[in-house]
This record gives C-alpha cells, sequence and structure tokens, in this order.
C-alpha cells in the first residue's frame, strides 16, 4: 500500500562503495598512472607541439605550376570559402587561381579531393589567426607552393586523348582496339567523325595512340576523383560557334570545328567563313562547367556522367541535340 | 618556535622605535607639551600596554603565517586536482606555478566592483566583512606549535575549541545575509541552502567534537593535543573522526557538500551577484575555512604536532593538516556534488546515529579508565 501511495518512480539504490569508493578509486588510479607516468595527458601547447599526422587538414598549399584553374574547389565548396582570383604570373601568364578564407572553411577538405590535378593539398599547419578578418582569407600568393609533396596521391590513369583537330577519321583506332571500346561517331554537320572511347571499358593499353596516323591520339595521365563528373552536353541548335566555352576550358577538351555548307554570300558573291560548332573530346574533361558558365547562349548543360551514360552518349549525337 | 617571545621581542622593538622618536619630541619641546610626551613614553612601554600590544602581535603573526599555508593549500589543490584529471595545472607563474594564484590576485584586484542597483546596500556590504573577518579569526584560534599559538605570558586561550567552532557556525549566517541583500533567485536560493545545509551537519560535527573533549577532558586545543601524546584519538574514535571529516567538508562547503554555491544550478550560488577583488576575498576564504578545517582535524584526531622529533613540531603539525587536505582534494576530484535532501538524509539519518554512537564510545572509554 505504502508503495501506491508515491507515484514517484523509485529511485534506483547506489551503495556506499558504488558512490563513494568506485570513484575515489579510479581518480586514484589516475593519480598514480599520471604520476608514473611524470606526464600529463595533456601538451603545454606553446612549448611543445603535437606531432601531427600527415594526413591533418590544415593550411592549403597550391602549385601554380599544377593548377589548371578549373575552379571545381571554389565550386565544391559547402561553405562558399574559396574564390578565384585573377592574377598575372611574369611564368605562367594570366591564370586564376583559388584563395581562401580560413574565417569560414571548414576543413572538410573537399577542394582537395576533386582537384583534378592534385595541385592542392592540405598541411597541418594550424596556425592561422589574425588580428584582423580580412588577414583570414588568404590570397592565392600566400598559399603558392609549387613543389609540392602529395602525400596521398589520387589513383592515376591513362587515357587516350582525342586531339579533333588532328583526327581525320580513318578508324584506325577503332580497329586495333583489343576490347572495342571505340566508336567512330559522326560529329553533326561537320562531316567529320571522330573516335568515342568508353573509359569504363578501356583497358589502357595505349594501341590506339601507336596506331593513329596522325598522332592525334596521346595516352595521358588523368586522376580518379571520388566525386561525379559532370559533362558538357551541346544543344547545337543554340550554339553560335562564338568560342567562349574553347577560350574558358582548362583542359583543353573543346575544338571549334567548321559546319561546311553554312557559309554566307557575300555582297560581292564570295563566300564567307563557315559558321563554327564546338566538339568536345570528353576523354581529357574534368568536369569543372566552365565552358556551360562560359556559354551566354544557352546552349550547354552539364549532365552528371552516370545519366549521360544510362541515356548512351552516342544517342545524344544522333539527336543532335547531344553532345560531342 | 616561542611565538610569545618571537612577538614580545618585536613589539619591544617597535616601541622602541616609537619611542625614541616620541622621547626626541619631549626633549626638543620644551614645557609641559615636552613632559606629555615623555609620559606618553612611558605609558607605551608599560607592562600592561605592551602585553595588549604582543597579543595583537601574535595574531598578525599567526594569521600570516596560516595565510601562507593557505596560499600554499590552494597551489596544492590545483597541482592534485590536475594530477587526479590527468592534465598539468598552474605551470607558468613561478617555480612549478607557485605564485599563480597571486597573479590571480592581481587580476581580481584589477577588475571593476559593481553593486547591483536592487540590492540592499548595508547587507551587501556587511555580509563579506562577517564572514571574511569570521573566516580568517578562526584561523587565530588554532595554535601550530605547543608554544606558536595565542598565549598570555605562555598561558594558552582556555576554550579555544568551542571557541572555534563558534566562529566556524558564524559564516553560513552572513552567507544568507548575503543571499537576501544581493536580490537574485539564485544567490538568495545559495543561501536558503547554506542555512539548510548547516541544519544537517551541525549537530554531528558537534557531537564528534564532543567526544574528543570528553576524552581530552579540556577545551583547549593545546590539552586536547597534549592528551594525545601516546595515541591518536582518530584510532578510538575511528567512527567520530569519519564523521568530524564527512561534516567538517560540508562545513567548509567544499565539493561535494557545496550547495550553496552550485556552478552548474546557481550560477555561482551565494557569491553570484559579488564581482572583482570581493569574490576573490570569497575565493580566497573559502580556502581559508579549509586550512582552518583541516588544522582543527589534526588538531583534534590526529595527534596535533606530536611525533617523533626530527623536525620540528610545527611541521609535524602542518603536514597532518595538509595530509587532511589531501583527502579533501581526493574527495573534490572524485565525487559529485549531492543534492539538498541527500545531506540531509546524511546528516540526520547516517551521521548523527554514527556521532551518537561514537560519543557514547568516548563515554565508556572514560568511564573505563583507559583515558
Amino acid at each position: 500500500m505504502a508503495d501506491k501511495i508515491c507515484d514517484r518512480p523509485r529511485r534506483e539504490k547506489v551503495s556506499f562503495t558504488g558512490m563513494v569508493l568506485k570513484p575515489m578509486l579510479t581518480t586514484l588510479t589516475q593519480f598514480v598512472r599520471c604520476s608514473l607516468r611524470g606526464r600529463p595527458n595533456t601538451i603545454l601547447y606553446p612549448r611543445e607541439r603535437q606531432v601531427l599526422p600527415p594526413r591533418y587538414r590544415g593550411k592549403h598549399l597550391l602549385s601554380f605550376t599544377k593548377c589548371i584553374g578549373c575552379g571545381q574547389c571554389v565550386d565544391i565548396c559547402p561553405n562558399d570559402c574559396m574564390w578565384m582570383k585573377k592574377i598575372v604570373d611574369p611564368e605562367l601568364g594570366k591564370i586564376e587561381r583559388p584563395g581562401v578564407d580560413y574565417a569560414r572553411c571548414l576543413f572538410c577538405g573537399f577542394c582537395v579531393e576533386i582537384c583534378p590535378t592534385d595541385a592542392l593539398i592540405m598541411t597541418s599547419e594550424y596556425e592561422l589567426s589574425s588580428y584582423d578578418r580580412e588577414g583570414m582569407a588568404f590570397e592565392p600568393e600566400s598559399l603558392r607552393k609549387d613543389d609540392i609533396v602529395v602525400h596521398e596521391p589520387k589513383q592515376s590513369i591513362k587515357v587516350p586523348a582525342v586531339d579533333f583537330d588532328k583526327c581525320t577519321g580513318k578508324e584506325q583506332c577503332a580497329k586495333v582496339c583489343p576490347v572495342q571500346c571505340i566508336r567512330m561517331v559522326d560529329v553533326d554537320k561537320t562531316g567529320k567523325r571522330m573516335p568515342v572511347i568508353d573509359l569504363t571499358i578501356c583497358t589502357q593499353c595505349g594501341k590506339c595512340a601507336e596506331v593513329c596516323p596522325e598522332k592525334a591520339i596521346e595516352m595521358r595521365e588523368k586522376l580518379v576523383v571520388m566525386f561525379e563528373r559532370p559533362l558538357p552536353v551541346l544543344e547545337l541548335e543554340k550554339c553560335t560557334g562564338c568560342g567562349a566555352c574553347f577560350r574558358a576550358c582548362p583542359s583543353q577538351v573543346i575544338y571549334m570545328a567548321e559546319m561546311p555548307g553554312t557559309e554566307k554570300t557575300l555582297a560581292g558573291g564570295k563566300k564567307g567563313k563557315p559558321k563554327k560548332r564546338a566538339v568536345f573530346a570528353l576523354e581529357k574533361c574534368v568536369g569543372c562547367s566552365r565552358c556551360a558558365n562560359a556559354c551566354r547562349f544557352d546552349a550547354l548543360s552539364m549532365v552528371p556522367e552516370s545519366k549521360l551514360t544510362s541515356a548512351g552518349k552516342g544517342d545524344a549525337g544522333k539527336k543532335g541535340a547531344g553532345k560531342k | 618556535m616561542d611565538l610569545w617571545s618571537v612577538s614580545y621581542d618585536l613589539t619591544n622593538l617597535l616601541v622602541d622605535i616609537v619611542n625614541f622618536f616620541i622621547y626626541g619630541l619631549g626633549w626638543l619641546i620644551p614645557g609641559s607639551i615636552g613632559e606629555a610626551f615623555d609620559s606618553l613614553g612611558d605609558w607605551l612601554a608599560s607592562p600592561g600596554v605592551m602585553r595588549i600590544f604582543t597579543i595583537l602581535m601574535e595574531i598578525i603573526l599567526l594569521i600570516v603565517v596560516a595565510l601562507l599555508n593557505v596560499v600554499t593549500l590552494i597551489w596544492i589543490e590545483r597541482k592534485l586536482l590536475a594530477r587526479f584529471w590527468d592534465f598539468r595545472g598552474p605551470f607558468y607563474v613561478g617555480p612549478l606555478g607557485y605564485f599563480q594564484n597571486f597573479a590571480d590576485g592581481l587580476k581580481f584586484f584589477l577588475k571593476q566592483i559593481i553593486t547591483p542597483i536592487k540590492a540592499d546596500k548595508f547587507s551587501y556590504f556587511i555580509a563579506p566583512v562577517i564572514f571574511i573577518g569570521s573566516s580568517i579569526l578562526i584561523l587565530g584560534t588554532i595554535p601550530i606549535g605547543p608554544e606558536f599559538g595565542i598565549t598570555d605570558e605562555g598561558t594558552p586561550v582556555p576554550g579555544s575549541v568551542i571557541l572555534a567552532f563558534a566562529i566556524f557556525a558564524v559564516a553560513p549566517f552572513s552567507i544568507l545575509v548575503a543571499g537576501w541583500a544581493e536580490n537574485n533567485k539564485f544567490t538568495l536560493i545559495g543561501g536558503m541552502r547554506s542555512a539548510a545545509q548547516m541544519m544537517s551537519y551541525e549537530i554531528p560535527l558537534l557531537l564528534s567534537v564532543a567526544s574528543v573533549i570528553v576524552l581530552a577532558g579540556s577545551f583547549s586545543f593545546v590539552d586536547v593535543v597534549e592528551a594525545q601524546a601516546d595515541m591518536w584519538y582518530a584510532v578510538p574514535l575511528f567512527i567520530g573522526f569519519l564523521v568530524f571529516l564527512v561534516c567538517i567538508v560540508a562545513e567548509v562547503e567544499r565539493i561535494p557538500f557545496d550547495l550553496p554555491e552550485a556552478e552548474a544550478e546557481l550560477v555561482e550560488g551565494w557569491t553570484t551577484e559579488y564581482s572583482g577583488m570581493r569574490f576573490g576575498f570569497f575565493m580566497m576564504t573559502e580556502y581559508v575555512r579549509g586550512y582552518a578545517g583541516c588544522a582543527i582535524a589534526a588538531a583534534l584526531f590526529l595527534g596535533g604536532w606530536n611525533g617523533p622529533a626530527i623536525i620540528p613540531d610545527e611541521f609535524w603539525f602542518l603536514i597532518k593538516a595538509y595530509m587532511v587536505f589531501v583527502i579533501f582534494v581526493w574527495i573534490r576530484a572524485s565525487l559529485p556534488r549531492i543534492r539538498t535532501d541527500q545531506i540531509l538524509d546524511l546528516g540526520w539519518k547516517r551521521l548523527l546515529p554514527l556521532a551518537m554512537l561514537n560519543l557514547v564510545i568516548a563515554v565508556v572509554l572514560k568511564t573505563l579508565g583507559v583515558f
């Protein structure tokens, strides 16, 4: 009866041993351990420094020579703490390189992970404080170190990179390919054919590069990035052939090809220059979407690689709305 | 070391220096004014006045020594807590961080002292005076050695044990006044908790002290310690010693009995609205009370300054007091703060019967003539 009067949940009884003696024993053990070791667990920070692991994510270092200025680090930054700065460098000319605002950086390392050339690394330097907010924003020049040592290089594969200007469409590469990953595709309205290489099948054997009579295919090192790569898809109707994408591309994916039969007849009866269109050699593409941003006619859209493959790269070409 | 003779010599020196000027003035100034200066010098050097000044000098010396110990205790607590919790504690200021306390005190001096608008000004001012004054007064009652205590020409203070505990019990009153005067809910709760806590620990504490007094047959610290020359009272009165330790921790309001200033619940409890050096003095005073509690425990139960004559008696006393304080620190490092109802449970249901049992043991031992 007496128990039912009280609605409170009954407290669990803790004995004297569990309440007093055990905690005291615990602290005593800690005391003895701490005294025997002669050194507590803490580090006297300004005097001693912790030895940080090489994968520690601290201040960035940027190799200006490796960086291609694609700006993917800026795009993927979840805190929007990076920006591309236009620099005129005596050796490299006009370039764009990323700077980092450490007041906003969360050191997630996405920028390093997505870098297609391993130009950006994170070091174990963590003393980044400053007296004002502007001092926390590190310009690319202060991050520059051209001979960086990458502790954990990304896996590199060799891909056959097609040079569309040189390619004559003789199909030698498609014939010699042992796994038949090369397909010759008509490039719409240019009257030319170019090889499209399915990198998921390609064994990187390099036979296509050897057999090409024009040396239009070269085996190029490419780093495997963990993030999914968006690829540009061209709507040919909207393309004016202005070449903005060609100039924006940091890795020479885009070639401007003439479309025969589109020449305008000028006043004197002469024929003018034919219109041009963009042609993409997607093997080299790093997926930075600079071309799409540069296009002022909305002709380019970035489609994730997986969706593009499922739709079929060739299909896009057949429809004429697509890629390549 | 004989505190009386030392302070008598010091007082003598001071009076000589003062009298040099007074007699000089008397020599320079002719007439009745000069004679007045001469008689002032004579009055200062008279035995009765010298006796009063010597006692004052004794008190100053004793409290200075005790405060030095308090500073050391704070340093010991910080270092030991660090080791119990696996970090380093004060490190940079002075050797092994010993002067960190002085640096902290200096920092408190630089802070502004703020009085809340809604506070009761007089009580707000008088509460810390009572708290700090009474706490430092305890130090004056505790002799460190057989002759290193307040004496009147070698006669120790009679009833100093009773005096010490009477002064000890003043502080909760000032805490209640402070908590009320600050006009803040946290401080008020802190003050009320202090009063409730006093209800629970004061009676077992005094009962365990009573057993010691029964065995020793005297109210004086010196007599109690001399009576323990053969055996520490902690041995026959072991239960009483444990009760006393628990109660004295509650008395000096240390973790796990720091209900009046429970940081997690009451911000800083009754000291919330005090700032600057007032707060600094509160913090220091807590350690003054801690030192007093340890010294009383050492004197009543651990044989005081009795020990092999390798080192002076005073050092024996301090070593024992420090050991008790180490136990305090150990308890603080280990135990969580208990609730108000738990401390009342503990005081009335556990400690009071144990203290009564202990008193019975003491009375039986005394009746059988063992002591």
